[in-house]
C-alpha cells in the first residue's frame, strides 16, 4: 500500500502551519514557539509538515515528479514526529507515516542520498550504521565481566547500540550501564561482537528492506538467546524493538525498556539507591523517539465510514505522543540527591529535536547541528550547567554543536549521572 | 509561465539565493497551481524591492502568512512572509505592540499575558498571524476589525512605502488616524469585492487589560491539556436557553452589564468540537450534550480583577441567566471541561477542531451586523442546512449558527458553517449552492449585503461601492500586479 494508504490523510491537510509550532495551548513566548526544524531552516512551507502532506497528496495523483529540490526537502528532516504531535492536537490524520512513506517510496525508486547509501552499504557490510567504525563490536565489554548472552541464560538482553558500541567517546554510556546494572544485581548480558544494529536508523532513512533484515537477525539472536526483556541505552534502539518491530509484527512477546524506565523501576523496586550526591544544575532533553514516537504502535485495521466526517470502522486510534516515555527519565534525575533539574520551554511530546534523526547528522551536518545548536541555546537559558538526554546519537550531535560553538554547557547521559550517584 | 533566468537573478539579487525557488516540487506545498516564483522577502526593504520588480516586469504577485486561506492563481509571484516574525516593540505604556506579518497570534498573547495585557485574536485561530483583521472571541473585551490596527506600514502596488497615522509623521505607532496620513479606508483587508492591493509589512495592534494568570496552569500531554486549577477569579460556563428570543435578552443585559470578558455564542456542537480529542468523540458527545440543552445558547467567561469584581459580576450573571430562564450546561462546570474550554477560548487554538477535523473543510457564511436581525437570518440559514445533513453532505451540527456580540453592544458578529469532505464532489457542490442561496436570500430579504454575496446586485443598492472599490484599486495598481493583496491573512 504504502503511501496510498495516506491518500485520505494527506488530503486532509488544511495549510493551518500548525506543525510548524508547538501545540499552540503550550506557546510561552516569542521565542522557542517553532516545533519542526526543517521549516525553520528552510523557510519554504514545502519543508514543514502540512507541506511534505501536500506534495505527497499532489504526486500521488499525479506522479513522482523527481527534482534535486524534492529531494533535499525529502532528506532534509529528522522525522523527528513534532509536526504530527501538533497537528494531531486538534486534528485526526496520520502525518509522520505519509512524510516516511514518501521517502521509503524515494529509496525505492532509486532517488536515495549518497551519503545515507554509504551509511546503509556500510550496515550492509558491517552491521553498524558508524562508518568506519574499527574492531569488535564488543571490545569495549573486555574485563568487565559481563555475560555472553548467546552463551549464558540471562533474564535481561542489553542492546548496546551501534554508536555506544564503536565510538569511544560514547563507550562511556556503555560502562555507566553496566555499572549500574551489576550493582542493581540483575543477571544481564550482552551479546557482544555477536550484536547487530537494530535497523531503526535504516528505517527511518528510508531502507525498510535492511530495517527488516536487521530486525530479523536481531529477532533470531533473542529467541535463541531465551531472554524475556531487553533493554536499551539509545532510544533510536528503543523505538525500533518496541514499536518498529511490533508494527511489522516480529516483537512477539518481548518486552523491551529504554534504560532509562528500568533504572527507574529498579530505584523504585529498592534495587538501586542513589546515595552520593552530585551538585549540579541540569535540564533534561527527551530524545523524540524515547519520548513521543516512543509509544506503543497500535495495531489497527478498518476501512473509511464513506460520509461527511473523515471516521473509520473500527475507529482509528492515533498515536498522538501522549504515551512516550516522559516521566521515567525525570524520576530518574530526581530520585538523584543534588541534582536540580529545570525544564525548558519545549518538553516531552512537543520537544525540539537534537538534530541527528532521520539521517540528517549524515546527509547534512550542517543542518543537525543548527538544529542542535538551537536546543542548547534553549537549555542554557534554564540556566543548566549539563543537558541530560537519553541517547547517544543526542549526546554526540550536541557535544559537536557544543564544541563548534564554544558554550560551556556540559552534555550527559542520563546514565553516566546516575552511575555518579551510586 | 517561468520566469526568465534574468528576471530571476535580478530577485535573487533581492532576497538571496535561498530564498528565492521555482522548483515545481515546492508548489503543491502552497497551492495546487505552477507559480512563477516563491519568494521570503525578510524585511520590509526586500518587499518594496521585490513590489517595484513584479511592477517592472508586469508580474502579478500575492503574499500570505500562514497561509490556510486564499484562492491562488497560477503563474504568480507568492511572496511567503514567513521570514518577517519579528515582534518590533510592546509597548506597555500606550498600550499597543508592533509585529510583523508572520508574528502568530499565540507568540504575541503569550508575551502580552506576562504583562497583564491582550490583544483580539480573531476566530480563524492563534495559529494565524497577528495581524489579521476580524473578529474573535474575545471581541466584547478585545474589540474587532479595525478599531485594533492602529499604525501600519504598507507597501503599495508600486512599491512605495506608506506609514500611516502616527508613523506617517514620526517614529510612534500609537494611532492609525494621525497627525499623518489616515488612509483606514483604504487599509482594510475585508472590503468587498477584494482585499487591499499591496503588502502589510508591519502593524501596530491595541492591547487590552488582561485580568487573568500571566500563564495558564497546563497540565497534562497533547491532546489531553487541562488546567491544574482555574485561575482565582475566573469562570467559564455555557448556558442554553428556550428560545432565542430569551437568549438574545440575555446576551444583550450581559453586553448592558459589562461583566462579562467574553460571551461567545457556540451552538453545542462547537462545545463539543473544543472539548473532545477525536471525531468519535466529538459525535458522542454532542449527541449527549445536544440532549441537555434546552435550546441556543453561549459561552461567557467572566474575569475579575480582584475578588469582590469577580464576586459582583458572578452574581449579575447569574441573576441575568435566572431571568432569561437560562440553564447552565453540567459538563461545563466540571472543572476539567471548564478549564479546557477557559484556556482555549482565549488562547484560540481550538478554532482547527472547530472547522476543519470532522471532513478537511468547511464553508462559512459570515456576517457583521446588528446581531438579533443577523440572527433570524441565521435561523433560515440553519433550517437550509438541514437537507445537506439529511443527505449526509455536512456535518450533522442541528443546523446551528453562532456568534457574539462586540464590545458589550448591539452590534456582534453572527456567522454559520457547514462542514463537509471537500473531496466529495455533490457535498462541496450542495454547500456552495446553498451559500449562495443563504447570501442572496439576506440580501433580498433585507438582512444584510454579504461580502460574499452577488456584487453586481449588492454594488447598485450600496452606492455602486464595488465601482469605486474597482476603480480605487486601479489608481493604487496601474500595472495591475497586485489584484489582491492578502497580507493579513
Amino acid at each position: 500500500m504504502g503511501l496510498e494508504q495516506y491518500k485520505g490523510d494527506m488530503e486532509m491537510c488544511c495549510r493551518c502551519s500548525a506543525c510548524k509550532f508547538i501545540p499552540m495551548q503550550r506557546v510561552k513566548g516569542n521565542q522557542y514557539a517553532y516545533a519542526c526544524p526543517s521549516i525553520s531552516r528552510y523557510n519554504f512551507h514545502a519543508y514543514s509538515g502540512g507541506g511534505r502532506l501536500n506534495i505527497g497528496a499532489a504526486m500521488l495523483k499525479d506522479g513522482m515528479k523527481y527534482t534535486d529540490k524534492l529531494l533535499d526537502i525529502v532528506y532534509n528532516c529528522q522525522l523527528c514526529g513534532a509536526c504530527g504531535v501538533s497537528c494531531n492536537y486538534a486534528m485526526d490524520m496520520e502525518v509522520l507515516e505519509p512524510i516516511s512513506e514518501f521517502r521509503i517510496k524515494c529509496v525505492e525508486d532509486g532517488k536515495t542520498n549518497p551519503a545515507l547509501d554509504k551509511v546503509i552499504a556500510n550496515l550492509r557490510k558491517q552491521g553498524s550504521m558508524v562508518i568506519g567504525a574499527r574492531g569488535k563490536r564488543g571490545a569495549w565489554a573486555a574485563g568487565l565481566n559481563i555475560k555472553d548472552a548467546t552463551k549464558e541464560k540471562v533474564d535481561v538482553l542489553y542492546h548496546v547500540g551501534c554508536l555506544t558500541s564503536y565510538d569511544k567517546n560514547m563507550q562511556k554510556m556503555a560502562k555507566a550501564t553496566v555499572k549500574i546494572l551489576q550493582k542493581a544485581g540483575i543477571n544481564f548480558g550482552i551479546a557482544g561482537d555477536a550484536e547487530t544494529c537494530c535497523g531503526g536508523r535504516a528505517y527511518q532513512m528510508g531502507y525498510t528492506k535492511d530495517f527488516l533484515n536487521q530486525a530479523k537477525k536481531n529477532m533470531a539472536m533473542i529467541k535463541k538467546s531465551g531472554a524475556k526483556t531487553v533493554v536499551t541505552s539509545c532510544a533510536d534502539g528503543y523505538q525500533a524493538f518496541k514499536v518498529l518491530y511490533d508494527r511489522f509484527n516480529l516483537k512477539g512477546d518481548l518486552k523491551v525498556l529504554h534504560i532509562s524506565e528500568y533504572i527507574d523501576k529498579l530505584i523504585r523496586d529498592g534495587k538501586l539507591k542513589p546515595r552520593k550526591k552530585v551538585d549540579m544544575a541540569v535540564t533534561y532533553h527527551d530524545p523524540c523517539r524515547l519520548g513521543r514516537l516512543g509509544e506503543p504502535w497500535v495495531h489497527w485495521e478498518g476501512k473509511k465510514i464513506p460520509g461527511d466526517r473523515f471516521v473509520f470502522d473500527p475507529p482509528k486510534p492515533y498515536r498522538r505522543g501522549t504515551n512516550g516515555v516522559y516521566e521515567p527519565p525525570r524520576d530518574v534525575l530526581k530520585s538523584i540527591p543534588g541534582v536540580k533539574l529545570t525544564e525548558m520551554t519545549r518538553i516531552k511530546e512537543y520537544s525540539w529535536c537534537c538534530g541527528a534523526g532521520g539521517g540528517v547528522n549524515d546527509s547534512n551536518p550542517e543542518f543537525a547541528k543548527w538544529t542542535a545548536q538551537d536546543r542548547i541555546e534553549e537549555a542554557i537559558s534554564t540556566g543548566a550547567e549539563a543537558l541530560v538526554t537519553a541517547c547517544p546519537w543526542c549526546e554526540k550531535n550536541f557535544t559537536e554543536a557544543i564544541k563548534d560553538s564554544g558554550s560551556n554547557l556540559k552534555v550527559y547521559d542520563i546514565v553516566e549521572l546516575v552511575e555518579k550517584a551510586i | 509561465m517561468a520566469l526568465s533566468k534574468e528576471v530571476y537573478k535580478e530577485f535573487e539579487c533581492v532576497v538571496g539565493e535561498e530564498n528565492i525557488c521555482d522548483d515545481p516540487a515546492i508548489m503543491p506545498a502552497y497551492y495546487n497551481n505552477k507559480f512563477a516564483a516563491v519568494i521570503l522577502p525578510g524585511n520590509t526593504a526586500e518587499v518594496q524591492a521585490v513590489v517595484k520588480l513584479c511592477n517592472k516586469h508586469k508580474l502579478v504577485f500575492r503574499p500570505i502568512c500562514t497561509g490556510w486561506s486564499g484562492m491562488f492563481p497560477p503563474d504568480i509571484i507568492l511572496l511567503d512572509l514567513r521570514r518577517m516574525n519579528h515582534i518590533i516593540e510592546i509597548n506597555e505604556k500606550n498600550m499597543y505592540a508592533v509585529v510583523e506579518p508572520y508574528v502568530i497570534s499565540s507568540q504575541l498573547q503569550a508575551e502580552l499575558f506576562k504583562r497583564g495585557l491582550n490583544f483580539c485574536i480573531k476566530g480563524a485561530g492563534t495559529n494565524c498571524t497577528a495581524m489579521l483583521r476580524g473578529h474573535g472571541h474575545m471581541d466584547q473585551t478585545t474589540s474587532g476589525d479595525d478599531r485594533n490596527h492602529l499604525a501600519i506600514e504598507w507597501i503599495t502596488p508600486e512599491g512605495d512605502i506608506v506609514r500611516s497615522g502616527a508613523l506617517g509623521s514620526s517614529d510612534e505607532w500609537f494611532c492609525g488616524d494621525g497627525p499623518g496620513p489616515s488612509i483606514r479606508s483604504i487599509l482594510t483587508s475585508a472590503v468587498p469585492p477584494g482585499v487591499t492591493p499591496g503588502v502589510f509589512t508591519k502593524a501596530a495592534v491595541k492591547l487590552y487589560h488582561w485580568p487573568g494568570p500571566s500563564a495558564y496552569p497546563i497540565e497534562g500531554v497533547s491532546p489531553n491539556y487541562a488546567l491544574s486549577e482555574i485561575p482565582p477569579n475566573m469562570m467559564a460556563r455555557y448556558y442554553s436557553f428556550p428560545s432565542v428570543e430569551k437568549m438574545w435578552q440575555a446576551e444583550l443585559a450581559i453586553g448592558e452589564s459589562e461583566i462579562s470578558f467574553e460571551l461567545m455564542g457556540f451552538n453545542i456542537s462547537m462545545v463539543a468540537a473544543n472539548i473532545t480529542t477525536s471525531n468519535e468523540e466529538e459525535e458522542e458527545t454532542f449527541n449527549r450534550l445536544s440532549k441537555e440543552v434546552i435550546g441556543p445558547g453561549f459561552f461567557v467567561i467572566i474575569a475579575g480583577n480582584s475578588a469582590a469584581d469577580f464576586a459582583y459580576k458572578k452574581k449579575v450573571l447569574e441573576k441575568i441567566v435566572s431571568e432569561a430562564d437560562g440553564k447552565s450546561l453540567k459538563a461545563a462546570e466540571d472543572p476539567r471541561i471548564e478549564g479546557i474550554l477557559m484556556c482555549q477560548c482565549t488562547r484560540i487554538s481550538a478554532s482547527i477542531r472547530e472547522t476543519f477535523r470532522n471532513g478537511g473543510a468547511f464553508n462559512s457564511i459570515p456576517i457583521m451586523g446588528q446581531r438579533d436581525l443577523t440572527i433570524k437570518w441565521a435561523i433560515g440559514a440553519g433550517k437550509a442546512k438541514e437537507p445537506l445533513i439529511e443527505k449526509g453532505y455536512i456535518v450533522d451540527d442541528g443546523g446551528a449558527f453562532f456568534g457574539w456580540g462586540v464590545e458589550q453592544g448591539h452590534l456582534g458578529k453572527t456567522e454559520i458553517f457547514c462542514k463537509f469532505d471537500p473531496q466529495n464532489a455533490e457535498a462541496k457542490a450542495a454547500v456552495e449552492a446553498w451559500q449562495k442561496q443563504e447570501n442572496l436570500r439576506a440580501f433580498k430579504e433585507r438582512y444584510f449585503a454579504s461580502t460574499m454575496g452577488p456584487q453586481d446586485e449588492i454594488g447598485p443598492a450600496l452606492c455602486n461601492y464595488n465601482q469605486w472599490w474597482s476603480k480605487l484599486v486601479k489608481a493604487l495598481d496601474p500595472n495591475g500586479v497586485s489584484p489582491e493583496g492578502g497580507a493579513l491573512v
